[in-house]
């Protein structure tokens, strides 16, 4: 795209990762498209209820509340619908360099670390969210609460019988997807009421991301315009939660290298160790909001353990290894509200610190990873904020990967998330609180 | 119940543990209650053989059960247990109660004033402070703490450097964010000043959190 005669809506993701940014006109993106656009600093700083996070030491280029500049990665210009283009940037500090805090700016550092090992990494996603009959106003004025799953209340999976209203949804957001150029593969009715899942195609880290948030975009942006609700909270509802399962391969030269025909590679091994490894500090990343810890019961999906296995989906790491092309790991522990840039960044780090420290894994878990006795010597996914963020600040491999910064800044802010919800009405002792579905039905 | 604590002879926790990984309402709870256990305030209450109090917010669902059982005491999360005396109170203003207190008044007076805890000499609690917070990562090199009163201003200063962030206000505004007992941001809304830079901002409310609710 030579020329540019539409507004232009730049975009990013700050730590909630939900995309943020503003439109602008085709002079203005002009006039800045390839030294930036400024943004206050306080998106870094400021929670889903609109209070400043503190907590942790703000570094220097953050000064009293300075400005920091979106770059848009040109890379990405689309036409998002007539008489508006849409591009997605990167956050520099004053000084031109990358912000450390910024989640795209994370991947791009760990692809290329990952490319000094002259590794590339493929990565696909399962986008999981709940559609209500609902428009979002009626949703609001009912606090996001009571509902009606749009499809009907009946669960079950893979039901093809879903009513019309259902598959129109679905339809109308696949054709979107068609014409923004976003790849993907299948969709399918999910477990829960209203519940669907969406399957992008496997790309490159930075890629896939970007797909993933303008995927959710859309999904936002369709639900509206036919008068109906979807949420991609971890657990909309009292009842089932939602994931988000990412798979990932590692290539050098484009081969495959996770395929083993028998014995696990060592690059394949060591990538499970380190995914290990980083799993209980990296669940404060996989796990972001409060509500994401409500999921992990056991016998309804998502990982409870610190688990790995061939085949096994009741574990958290699930190594596929028999295909030449499709052999990856899938990653079985993010939840649906994660930040698609930080989960990504998340499973980079480990596999990079397993690969880089040689790291062996635990023994498979070749047993259903539910439920499992101490005897087992498989230890718990954290299952609070708190534990997890407690996790993560000792954590030296997420320290060293993600850095220092990061690792103090998502600490602090999930201390944060943690006080707000304690102090400001969310009640732990309820299935759901009233405080977190208004706090995150829309915006996780 | 997971106990983090359980030595009723520690110096620093006296008779009082807490659950494993307990909400800043157990938090803040047995930092007064270990304050008052350490000073001699509760004596009463660490005398009776046994009690449960439930320990109520009157804006949010915060709750939390004190047990006492033949001399220790120890504090969890939400009101699992049928208590012998209710307390519901303003958790934001020194556990200032909202209604008259259901159950045995005489318990519920007891921990009441445990949870108030007398503060001690600003310049002691000050030290305090400065002792628990020099730690938290990216903390000023000095505190200066100025006391005003109607007759001017005391300061004080506590570590030595080049960075410095000011807290000034009343005994009782600064007792009150020194012991723990008031929280560091809504303090700014009821008469304490402060400078500094907006990191120091960050980092003071960290090391408020960590006084009032050891986190």
């Amino acid at each position: 795209m030579s020329e540019n005669l539409n507004n232009v809506r730049l975009e990013a993701t700050n730590h909630d990762g939900t995309l943020i940014g503003k439109t602008v006109t085709p002079a203005k993106f002009a006039s800045g498209k390839t030294s930036g656009f400024a943004f206050a600093d306080v998106l870094f700083a400021i929670d889903l209820g609109t209070q400043f996070v503190l907590g942790d030491a703000y570094e220097d280029w953050r000064g009293n509340l300075y400005d920091i500049a979106m770059v848009p990665d040109q890379s990405t210009l689309i036409e998002w619908r007539p008489g508006l283009d849409s591009v997605i940037g990167d956050f520099h500090k004053q000084d031109g360099t990358p912000v450390p805090l910024c989640p795209r700016n994370m991947v791009r550092r760990l692809v290329a670390r990952l490319a000094e090992q002259g590794l590339t990494a493929t990565v696909a996603v399962e986008i999981e969210a709940t559609l209500f009959e609902e428009s979002i106003q009626e949703a609001r004025a009912k606090g996001y609460r009571d509902l009606t799953p749009l499809g009907g209340s009946t669960g079950s999976t893979y039901q093809i019988a879903r009513s019309s209203d259902w598959v129109a949804y679905m339809e109308a957001v696949t054709r979107r997807l068609d014409a923004l150029g976003i790849v993907w593969e299948a969709w399918t009715d999910e477990a829960a009421p209203g519940q669907t899942e969406l399957n992008l195609a496997p790309t490159d880290p930075i890629r896939i991301t970007d797909n993933w948030v303008r995927t959710k975009q859309v999904m936002r942006e369709v639900a509206n315009d036919l008068g109906h609700t979807v949420t991609f909270m971890a657990k909309p509802t009292a009842g089932f939660g939602q994931g988000a399962h990412l798979n990932l391969s590692l290539q050098r030269d484009g081969v495959n290298q996770f395929h083993a025909d028998g014995e696990l590679a060592d690059l394949l091994r060591h990538s499970v160790g380190g995914l290990m490894a980083t799993m209980a500090g990296n669940t404060s990343i996989a796990l972001p909001q409060i509500t994401s810890y409500r999921r992990l019961e056991d016998f309804s999906g998502p990982p409870t353990t610190m688990s790995w296995g061939l085949n096994n989906k009741t574990a958290a790491v699930r190594a596929i290894t028999h295909h030449p092309k499709y052999s990856r790991l899938e990653y079985r522990l993010p939840g649906a509200d994660v930040n698609p840039y930080y989960a990504v960044a998340g499973m980079l780090a480990g596999i990079l610190a397993g690969i880089e420290g040689k790291i062996d894994p635990p023994p498979e878990v070749t047993d259903m990873a539910w439920c499992l006795p101490g005897r087992a010597g498989v230890a718990r996914i954290p299952d609070t904020m708190s534990k997890a963020w407690r996790a993560l600040d000792a954590d030296p491999l997420l320290r060293e990967y993600l850095g220092d910064e990061f690792v103090d800044f998502w600490v602090a802010s999930r201390r944060w998330e943690w006080m707000e919800f304690h102090t400001k009405g969310g009640d732990p002792f309820a299935p759901l609180s009233e405080w977190e579905s208004l706090r995150y039905f829309e915006f996780a | 119940m997971t106990q983090t604590t359980t030595s009723p002879s520690s110096d620093l926790t006296g008779p009082v543990t807490l659950e494993d990984d307990a909400t800043p309402l157990v938090r803040m709870i047995g930092r007064a209650l270990r304050q008052s256990a350490r000073v001699g305030h509760a004596g009463q209450l660490f005398a009776r053989s046994a009690g449960n109090v439930a320990v109520r917010s009157h804006d949010t669902p915060q709750s939390a059960t004190i047990s006492i059982d033949s001399g220790s005491v120890s504090v969890s999360g939400g009101v699992l247990v049928d208590p012998d005396a209710t307390l519901v109170v303003d958790v934001g203003a020194r556990y200032r109660p909202t209604g008259e207190p259901a159950g045995d008044a005489g318990l519920a007076e007891l921990v009441l004033s445990a949870l108030n805890p007398p503060f001690p000499h600003w310049r002691e609690s000050a030290e305090q402070f400065w002792e628990a917070a020099r730690s938290v990562p990216g903390i000023p090199d000095v505190l200066v703490v100025v006391v005003e009163d109607e007759s001017g201003s005391t300061e004080a200063r506590f570590g030595s450097g080049d960075t410095e962030f000011v807290v000034a206000g009343t005994a009782d505004v600064l007792g009150g964010l020194f012991t723990g007992a008031d929280e560091f941001i809504p303090a700014l809304s009821s008469g304490l000043r402060i400078q500094g830079t907006w990191a120091q901002l960050s980092v003071m409310s960290s090391a408020s959190w960590k006084v009032r609710f050891d986190v």
